[in-house]
């Protein structure tokens, strides 16, 4: 039997708590990252080989340092309540991500698989691609739902919240990744 | 005990809905078509453009990705949450049996299908077992059952689905997704529809392990340690794919755990008033999202050595031992993931039965945490003999102190049960032979820790008995408890009880014949995972295997039991066992809602409040506007 209207009571987590429980899958994904960084050293010790492509990383570093005034800014909005505008700062997010997954991909051929610092390069950056390719999805589900449904958009705005704690999540995990990866 | 408002109350946009039909299954087989459709036409494509064929591992990897996103599609998430997530039509909750078929975010049907999943698991995994036992009744390996390869492949999937299709889930899966919001006053978990797709990974990971055999099976048991990995059939792509998407289920389940017991408490209830199988699910959650990433991404390294040319474990620059670092980082603590929701559920069911609050209720929680912690740091004791010197005394040490916090959770259940009178339901009668069969798991456990013992025991039968006493003896006992205690709570009936305790003790008579002598061949050195024997254990061994088919085909006891108390047992009143926990609080079976809507509860005490003249622990009030 089909019921309408108990969503409010079967889901009623307040705005707070689903923010707030957010932070357990952030950090399972976040630790995921931490420990394939750490194994790189363990791999590849230290040194960096000639062949990785630098100025690629480099420039993709700069536009997730970069993206960070949209994500603050779609941040704002929504919390003052701004959630059509908001929605301009997620389109800008959206095209970042699809930047940096082409951008990853653009990486992989530099140094061979096979080798110790290719193999770990490859399996760390693919999987944060993939997180990627998830904010991605994700991004445009939100886009989707504020241009289609504003009213759900905003009874919900908890969603969109938590999507943008998620590139924030992603902007630290590349940079950690770039340091480890490309400096270190 | 008195009834509440909110027991009698009836609740409105519930009422069991359409009676089923066959249509209403019509998501799970979509499901498994659009699965087996994906698996093979991806498999196949791959296959033709690598210039290979379909049971090489880089088909069975992309086949199997596919296919997995194929049955997760077909099951009905896409009315249930992709639509709706991008702003599409909203579609209806669905209350009524449909919801057991398909994707669904209401935790209770999640938790069922949950059961049914892992019954049906522990069923097929047994049969692996019967199998084993049948090749060990002679001391050669026999020309009419499994070849030595087959015998190999056998414990491997015997081994990975009992722990991660069965074992995993069975109590935190079942009865914790059922249980966790009732238990704290929730309606629902924090992320619902996250808990929904949890159960939905499990089915294709298993079949795929089962199925592994037809791509080449592994050799490596449930362990998948490289380099025998990558030199021992393609079969092992199942293994590591199967575990990285049965480990994805559980930490979404973890996940749902924490948040919930976070942020979901009803008012007044404070840490010291959480449910104490609240805080085994908690200590299950936590292990899960702190270390299995660890094996997470060892599973993932495994599989990129095979199929996309790295060379993390083998070949020059590869470290086989690391992947036993990654492996047991989460595979120790793990085992508690299976014990500890056990252990609580202890602690639930004896003060019931007892009629008594808690002994020392804070320092059983206090060891429920301490084992979670002390647990996180041991893994190494799983490899002894491959680790330098240096290592030993350390991780000896560490492990043996888990003692401390363990003694504290079992005194915990024996001051519970000290003079007490205690109504020996076959909960309750299960609760402590899962006790007893513990207290020799553990204490076998610290010889295991013990270098220089373990150094001879390592790999042989001793720790083979060791633990199927912790899991096998501790945490299906307590698995059977639990079903039995909440089969009311679920269906309204209650299971025949003089079939439930005929099986109990079948179950520990037979459970002992078969794994006690397993700790005299062990040290008689009989060898694990090896299809022959010297001749001189041939006795001791046909003494297990008879033992172990009585054992098995007694698992039909509650089967049987489960299903027709199901269609036709006794009525069940409103709270049989006179508890005083929350989730008797609403009508048995449960309705959809579980707590109607306008009233709210006050904690004033915990659950176990059962000393003569203290206050009933929770309080119903009409919901204040405005909160
Ligand atoms: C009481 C504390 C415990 C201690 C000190 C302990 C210690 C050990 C040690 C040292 C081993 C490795 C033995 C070897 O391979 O040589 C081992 C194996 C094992 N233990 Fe325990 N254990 C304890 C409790 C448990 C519990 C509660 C469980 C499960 C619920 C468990 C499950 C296992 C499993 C599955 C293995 C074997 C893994 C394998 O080799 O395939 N143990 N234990
Ligand atoms: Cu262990």
């Amino acid at each position: 039997m089909a019921v309408n209207g108990t969503n409010g009571l079967m889901d009623p987590a307040p705005e707070r708590a689903k923010r707030g429980a957010f932070f357990f899958p952030m950090m399972f994904v976040g630790i995921i990252v931490a420990a394939w960084c750490l194994a790189r050293f363990m791999w590849a010790g230290t040194s960096v080989p000639k062949g990785a492509d630098f100025g690629v990383g480099a420039g993709l570093t700069i536009i997730m340092i970069l993206s960070l005034g949209p994500m603050l800014g779609a941040r704002g909005k929504l919390s003052r309540g701004q959630d059509a505008g908001a929605l301009g700062n997620l389109t800008v997010l959206l095209l970042a991500g699809v930047l940096m997954i082409a951008g990853i991909i653009s990486t992989w051929g530099a140094v061979p698989i096979g080798s110790a610092y290719g193999g770990i390069y490859d399996v760390t950056s693919g999987w944060i691609g993939l997180y990627f390719v998830g904010g991605v999805l994700a991004l445009l589900a939100s886009l989707m739902k504020g241009k289609r449904v504003p009213a759900r958009f905003s009874g919900e705005r908890w969603v969109a919240h938590n999507v943008l704690s998620f590139w924030g999540e992603l902007v630290l995990l590349w940079t950690m990744f770039f340091i480890v990866f490309y400096l270190a | 005990m008195a009834t509440t408002d909110v027991q009698g109350r009836a609740v409105a946009g519930t009422g069991g809905g359409a009676p089923f039909t066959w249509s209403m299954v019509l998501p799970m087989v979509r499901a498994g078509l659009f699965g087996f459709t994906g698996y093979f036409g991806a498999a196949w494509i791959t296959a033709m453009l690598a210039h290979t064929v379909i049971v090489n591992p880089l088909p069975a990897t992309i086949g199997y990705l596919v296919g997995l996103l194929g049955w997760v599609m077909g099951s009905g998430i896409w009315d249930g949450w992709i639509r709706r997530a991008f702003g599409g039509e909203e579609s209806p909750s669905l209350t009524g049996v449909e919801r057991y078929f398909r994707f669904s975010s209401d935790p209770k049907a999640t938790a069922v299908r949950y059961i049914f999943f892992n019954i049906t698991a522990f069923l097929f995994a047994g049969l692996a077992a019967m199998a084993i036992r049948i090749e060990l009744l002679t001391p050669d390996s026999t020309g009419w059952w499994l070849s030595e390869v087959h015998y190999n492949q056998t414990f491997g999937i015997h081994g990975l689905m009992m722990l991660l299709a069965v074992a995993a889930s069975a109590i935190v899966g079942g009865m914790g997704y059922y249980l966790l919001p009732m238990m704290l006053g929730a309606r629902t978990v924090i992320f619902p529809r996250l808990l929904g797709l949890s159960w939905w990974l499990l089915p294709p990971a298993a079949v795929a392990v089962f199925m592994s055999p037809l791509i080449g099976g592994f050799q490596t048991g449930w362990w998948g340690y490289p380099p025998l990995a990558q030199n021992s059939g393609a079969g092992i792509v199942f293994y590591t794919l199967g575990a990285a998407t049965l480990l994805t289920s559980s930490v979404l389940g973890g996940i749902n755990i924490i948040g919930t017991i976070v942020y979901m408490r009803a008012k007044g209830m404070s840490l010291g008033r959480i449910p104490m199988f609240v805080w085994g699910l908690f200590a299950a959650g936590t292990i899960l999202i702190v270390e299995a990433p660890a094996t997470f991404t060892g599973t993932l390294m495994d599989l990129s050595d095979m199929i996309l040319g790295s060379h993390f474990y083998t070949g020059p620059t590869g470290h086989p031992l690391a992947y036993d670092d990654q492996f047991w980082w989460l595979f120790h603590p793990e085992v508690y993931v299976f014990v500890l929701p056990a252990f609580a559920l202890w602690l639930e069911i004896l003060p019931t039965a007892a009629q008594r609050p808690v002994f020392a209720r804070n320092w059983g929680i206090a060891g429920i945490l301490g084992i979670t912690m002390i647990g996180a740091m041991v893994g190494v004791h799983h490899y002894f003999t491959a680790v330098s010197a240096e290592r030993m005394p350390i991780f000896m040490t560490i492990t043996e102190t888990i003692s401390i916090p363990s003694g504290f959770v079992f005194l915990s259940a024996l001051g519970t049960l000290w003079g007490a009178r205690l109504k020996l339901s076959s909960p309750a009668l299960l609760c402590l032979m899962a006790m007893m069969n513990f207290l020799i798991g553990g204490l076998t456990g610290i010889f295991n820790a013990d270098v220089p013992a373990d150094l001879q025991l390592h790999n042989t039968y001793w720790v083979i008995g060791h633990f199927h006493y912790t899991i096998l003896g501790s945490v299906i006992f307590s698995w059977l408890a639990g079903l039995y205690w909440w089969f009311p709570k679920a269906t309204g009936r209650m299971v025949n009880e003089f079939w439930a305790k005929f099986h109990a003790w079948w179950f520990f008579i037979f459970f002992n014949m078969t794994f006690l002598p397993m700790f005299v061949l062990g040290i008689e050195g009989m060898n694990r995972r090896i299809a022959v024997y010297l001749p001189y254990l041939h006795p001791l061994n046909e003494f297990v295997s008879i033992s172990s088919f009585f054992l098995g085909a007694g698992f039909l006891i509650p089967l049987a039991n489960l299903l027709i108390s199901w269609r036709s047992g006794k009525k069940a009143p409103q709270n049989p066992w006179g508890s005083k926990s929350l989730e008797w609080h609403s009508p048995s079976p449960t309705p959809y809602i579980v707590f109607p809507e306008g009233s709210d509860v006050t904690v004033v005490g915990p659950n176990d409040n059962y000393a003569a003249g203290a206050p009933e622990p929770f309080v119903w009030a009409p919901t204040t506007a405005g909160k």
